[in-house]
C-alpha cells in the first residue's frame, strides 16, 4: 500500500500543527465557536450528543495493520475502548476531548493517517472498492487514482468552502462496490480500446433528503487529466451550487437543475481554458504512486475447490465453515488466494461496524500473519483480509472465532448498515442501534438467513442518510414527529450497477413494531419468491404493493400514522 | 449584501492591510482604499453617486462599475474619468458576481483600475476563492487583488494560494497572528496561483 514520502509526512504533520493553534485560539476564546466550527470539522472532530466525536480518514479502505493497531490504542487511551467504522470508509471516535484532539492527531501522524477532510464542506475522503487490485471482476486497479487524487484534494485552497460537502468515489471493476452513482463524483475506471487508462465521470448523485443517481457527464477522461478536469467542475459548483438553503446545496440540486447536459456544458467550458495546464498529473507521479500498489509476494499455489476446503474441515465443522466460506470469502484474482470479510456484525450484541480496541489489535495480527499486513474497511461497515492463501482459510476462520467477527452473514438480512443514530449523533431524529439490534434478535437463525438470500438492509437515524438507506433493498429511516421517534421503511433500494433509489412504502411505524413489519416483509418475499430468487428481483417482478399490504396488514391505523410519509 | 450580518466588525474599514506580494513576504501596511459599498437599500435608485472624498482611493462595486462607473468614466468631466486619471478607482466583486460573463469590462478594466477586491459576505463562503483564481488563470490580471468583507485569519492560507495578495482582516482579527499563518506550510499538493506542487520539485522528491 502507499507509503507517506517526505512531502506527504510533512503535510500532515504541519496540518496538526496547524489545528493545535486552532484549538488553542478556541480554548482562549480568541476563536468563537461559530468561526471555530468550519475548522474543526474540516479535521474531522464534530460535537456530538455528549462529548465531541473524531472522524478519522481511512483514504479508500485501506489499512495496515500497524495502523490499526494505532486505532485500537486511541480507542483505548482516549476514547472508551471502542471505534466505529463508517459507511464512508472512516472510524470514528465516539468520547473525545477537544483538547486532547491535536495529540490524537500526531499519534495519527505517526502512522501516516490523518482525520483532514473527513468532514467539512470541502472534498471528503475518497472512498473506492473494497476489494480493490484483488477483486476477480476487476478492470483496473483504482488505487493509484484514489492515491493521486488524495494529495491533490488535500488542503485544496479554492475548494475549502464549498456549498456543502464533496464525496467522490473511484471504482475499476465489472460490478461496482462503491455505490458510485450516489457521490457528487464518481470517477469509473476503465481501459479504453488502445489500452490507456480512461475515466468515465458521474455528478449530482448523492443521498440525504433528495436522493438522486448520478448522471454521465464524460466519458473516456485520459486518468492524466482529472486534475484540470475535477478543477473546472468544482470551479463551477463552488461558483453557482446554492449557499442560501443548506438542503439544496449539494451539487445533486445544481445539476438537476441545470440539467446534466447543460452542467457538463458548464464544466466543458471552464476546462477548455485549464485543460492543458500543468495542473495534470505526470507520468512521473503516477509512476511515483502507483509503485506502492504492486501485488504482494503471492505463493504459486494452485486453487482449491469450495468442496476441497470444505472436506478439509474436521466433520463437525463443516456446516459452520462452508457457510462462512460460502458467505465471507471472495473470489480472488490471483489462484490459491481469497479475501475474507470479519463481519462487523455480531447478532444484537454491538453496534453494526463497531470493534473494540482487543478486537483491533487482534484483527491486526491476524493481517499480519495471514494478509502481508494489511487490511480493507467496507463500507458495508465490515473489514476484510484480502490476501489470504485458501490454504489457511480454515486456520484463520478458527482464530478468528475467538474475536467474534466470523458470523457468516456477510450480505446477508443482518448485515445491517447503520449510522450511529440518536445515541450518539447530535443530527438525528431517532436511534438506528436500538432498531438494528432489534432485528438481529429477531433474525437470530442462520439457516433461515442463509436461505433468505442477499438482502440489504440500511438504517438512518436521520434523513442525512449516513446509513445509506436510501440503496437498502430494505430502508429504514428514522424520523421526528412531534418529539416522538417513528421509522418510515422504503423498499427496493439497491447499490451496484443497478442503483436504484428505494420507495417509501406509507406511513411510518413505532420502533416496537419494526422487527414484526420486517417479519411481514420477509415472508411476503419467501411466500412469492421463486427458486432461488434474491429479495431484490422479486420485488422488481412484483413491485411494492404486496409488501405495502403485508407491512400494514391487521396494523391499526393509530399505530400505523405516527407520520405521513 | 456584502458583510456578515452576525458581525458589524466585518463593516469596519480596515486601518491595516495585509499585504502578500507572490514571491514576497507578508507585511502590514497602512489602508489606502476605501471601500465603498454604493446603494445599501436594495430599494435605492439607479444612478447613485459615488459620494466618498475626491482625494480617497477607492474600491467600488462592480455592480456599480456596470451599472454607472462605465458610463460616468466616458464623461472626460466627471468625477470617475478623474479618478481614473489619478488612479484613485478601483472595483470590488460580490460573491455573486459572474465576472466570466463581463470579460470585456475586466480585461479594459486591467489598464484602469490599480487594485481590485473580492468580498467574502461570511467567511465560511468560498466563492470568492473562485473569483480570484479565475481573475488570475484566466484574466491574468497582475495587480492586486484583495479580499474584503468577513476576512478571517483561518483563510488566509486559502485566499493567498487561490490568487489573493492582500487581505483586509475583520477588525477583530489579531493581526500577529494573521502574519505567522503563512510559515504554517512548507509543502502543497496541488498546484495554486502561488506555487507549484511539491511533488513536482524535484530536490523535495528526493527525500525520503
Amino acid at each position: 500500500m502507499y507509503k507517506y514520502d517526505y512531502i506527504d509526512q510533512t503535510l500532515v504533520n504541519e496540518r496538526v500543527a496547524q489545528f493545535k493553534d486552532q484549538v488553542e485560539r478556541r480554548i482562549d476564546g480568541s476563536l468563537p465557536e461559530e468561526e471555530f466550527r468550519p475548522l474543526r470539522l474540516q479535521n474531522g472532530l464534530y460535537h456530538q450528543r455528549h462529548a465531541y466525536m473524531l472522524r478519522v480518514a481511512i483514504p479508500y479502505g485501506l489499512l495496515s495493520s500497524d495502523q490499526l493497531r494505532t486505532l485500537a490504542h486511541i480507542a483505548d487511551k482516549y476514547d472508551r475502548g471502542y471505534g466505529h467504522f463508517t459507511t464512508r470508509q472512516n472510524i470514528q471516535f465516539n468520547w473525545i476531548k477537544l483538547e486532547e484532539s491535536p495529540a490524537i492527531l500526531a499519534d495519527l501522524a505517526k502512522v501516516q493517517m490523518h482525520a483532514i477532510q473527513t468532514s467539512g464542506n470541502c472534498i471528503r475522503n475518497i472512498t473506492s472498492d473494497a476489494f480493490a487490485g484483488v477483486a476477480a471482476d476487476e478492470y483496473v486497479d483504482p488505487r493509484p487514482v484514489c492515491e493521486l487524487l488524495r494529495q491533490w484534494s488535500t488542503l485544496h485552497p479554492e475548494f475549502a468552502f464549498l456549498p456543502r460537502k464533496f464525496k467522490f468515489a473511484i471504482c475499476g471493476a465489472k460490478e461496482d462496490r462503491t455505490i458510485l452513482l450516489c457521490h457528487d463524483v464518481g470517477i469509473s475506471l476503465k481501459n479504453n480500446s488502445r489500452g490507456e487508462l480512461v475515466a468515465d465521470i458521474y455528478a449530482g448523485g448523492g443521498m440525504g433528503r433528495t436522493p438522486i443517481l448520478g448522471s454521465l457527464i464524460k466519458e473516456n477522461l485520459p486518468w492524466n487529466v482529472l486534475p484540470s478536469y475535477l478543477t473546472a467542475l468544482l470551479r463551477v459548483y463552488n461558483r453557482f451550487g446554492r449557499r442560501d438553503n443548506i438542503y439544496k446545496a449539494r451539487i445533486k440540486i445544481l445539476v438537476k437543475a441545470l440539467g446534466p447536459e447543460e452542467f457538463a456544458r458548464q464544466v466543458e467550458g471552464e476546462w477548455a481554458s485549464i485543460k492543458d495546464g500543468d495542473d495534470n498529473f505526470q507520468q512521473s507521479e503516477w509512476d511515483r504512486v502507483a509503485n506502492h500498489f504492486t501485488k504482494p509476494a503471492y505463493k504459486s499455489a494452485q486453487s482449491i475447490s469450495r468442496q476441497d476446503l470444505i472436506d478439509n474441515a474436521p466433520a463437525h465443522e463443516q456446516a459452520a465453515f462452508a457457510r462462512w466460506l460460502e458467505r465471507n470469502v471472495k473470489a480472488h484474482q490471483v489462484a490459491g488466494y481469497a479475501s475474507v470479510i470479519f463481519s462487523l456484525k455480531p447478532h444484537g450484541s454491538v453496534a453494526p461496524g463497531d470493534a473494540t480496541t482487543e478486537q483491533m489489535l487482534a484483527i491486526a495480527d491476524l493481517a499480519d500473519q495471514y494478509s502481508f499486513g494489511e487490511l480493507r474497511v467496507t463500507h458495508e461497515q465490515n473489514l476484510v483480509l484480502a490476501d489470504v492463501e485458501q490454504i489457511q482459510l480454515l486456520e484463520l476462520w478458527h482464530k478468528a472465532k475467538a474475536q467474534n467477527v466470523v458470523l457468516s452473514n456477510i450480505g446477508l438480512l443482518t448485515d445491517i448498515i447503520a449510522c450511529p443514530g440518536g445515541d450518539f449523533c447530535s443530527l438525528a431524529n431517532a436511534k438506528s442501534l436500538p432498531i438494528a439490534k432489534a432485528i438481529q434478535e429477531r433474525f437470530d437463525d442462520l439457516d433461515y438467513l442463509h436461505d433468505l438470500g442477499e438482502i440489504s438492509l440500511n438504517i438512518s437515524g436521520c434523513i442525512n442518510s449516513c446509513g445509506h438507506h436510501h440503496v437498502g433493498n430494505i430502508g429504514v429511516l428514522g424520523v421526528d414527529k412531534d418529539g416522538e421517534e417513528w421509522y418510515q421503511i422504503t423498499l427496493g433500494g439497491e447499490q451496484g450497477n443497478h442503483a436504484a433509489i428505494g420507495k417509501v412504502i406509507g406511513p411510518s411505524f413505532g420502533a416496537e413494531q419494526i422487527p414484526d413489519v420486517m417479519a411481514d416483509i420477509i415472508d411476503t418475499f419467501v411466500k412469492h419468491r421463486t427458486a432461488d430468487e434474491a429479495f431484490i428481483e422479486t420485488y422488481r417482478r412484483l413491485g411494492v404493493t404486496p409488501f405495502k399490504e403485508a407491512a400494514y396488514l391487521n396494523r391499526s391505523k393509530e399505530s400505523a400514522t405516527g407520520a405521513a410519509a | 449584501m456584502s458583510a456578515n450580518p452576525s458581525n458589524p466588525e466585518s463593516r469596519i474599514q480596515a486601518t491595516s492591510v495585509l499585504r502578500y506580494p507572490k514571491g514576497g513576504k507578508p507585511s502590514i501596511i497602512a489602508n489606502e482604499w476605501q471601500v465603498w459599498h454604493g446603494a445599501t437599500d436594495e430599494n435605492a435608485p439607479q444612478n447613485i453617486e459615488l459620494n466618498i472624498d475626491h482625494q480617497q482611493k477607492v474600491l467600488v462595486p462592480f455592480a456599480w462599475w456596470l451599472s454607472d462607473g462605465q458610463t460616468q468614466a466616458k464623461d472626460a468631466g466627471s468625477a470617475v474619468a478623474k479618478r481614473i486619471q489619478d488612479k484613485t478607482i478601483g472595483v470590488w466583486f460580490a460573491a455573486d458576481d459572474d465576472i466570466l460573463k463581463h470579460a470585456e469590462v475586466i480585461e479594459a478594466g486591467k489598464s484602469i483600475w490599480p487594485i481590485v477586491g473580492a468580498d467574502f459576505p461570511i467567511f465560511r463562503d468560498g466563492r470568492s476563492f473562485s473569483t480570484a483564481a479565475l481573475l488570475r488563470e484566466r484574466f491574468h490580471w497582475a495587480g492586486e487583488i484583495r479580499a474584503i468583507g468577513d476576512v478571517l485569519i483561518d483563510q488566509l492560507i486559502q485566499g493567498a494560494r487561490s490568487g489573493f495578495d492582500s487581505f483586509a482582516l475583520r477588525a477583530d482579527q489579531n493581526l500577529d497572528v494573521a502574519l505567522q499563518q503563512f510559515d504554517l506550510f512548507t509543502v502543497t499538493t496541488q498546484n495554486s496561483w502561488r506555487d507549484r506542487r511539491s511533488q513536482l520539485d524535484s530536490q523535495l522528491e528526493q527525500i525520503q
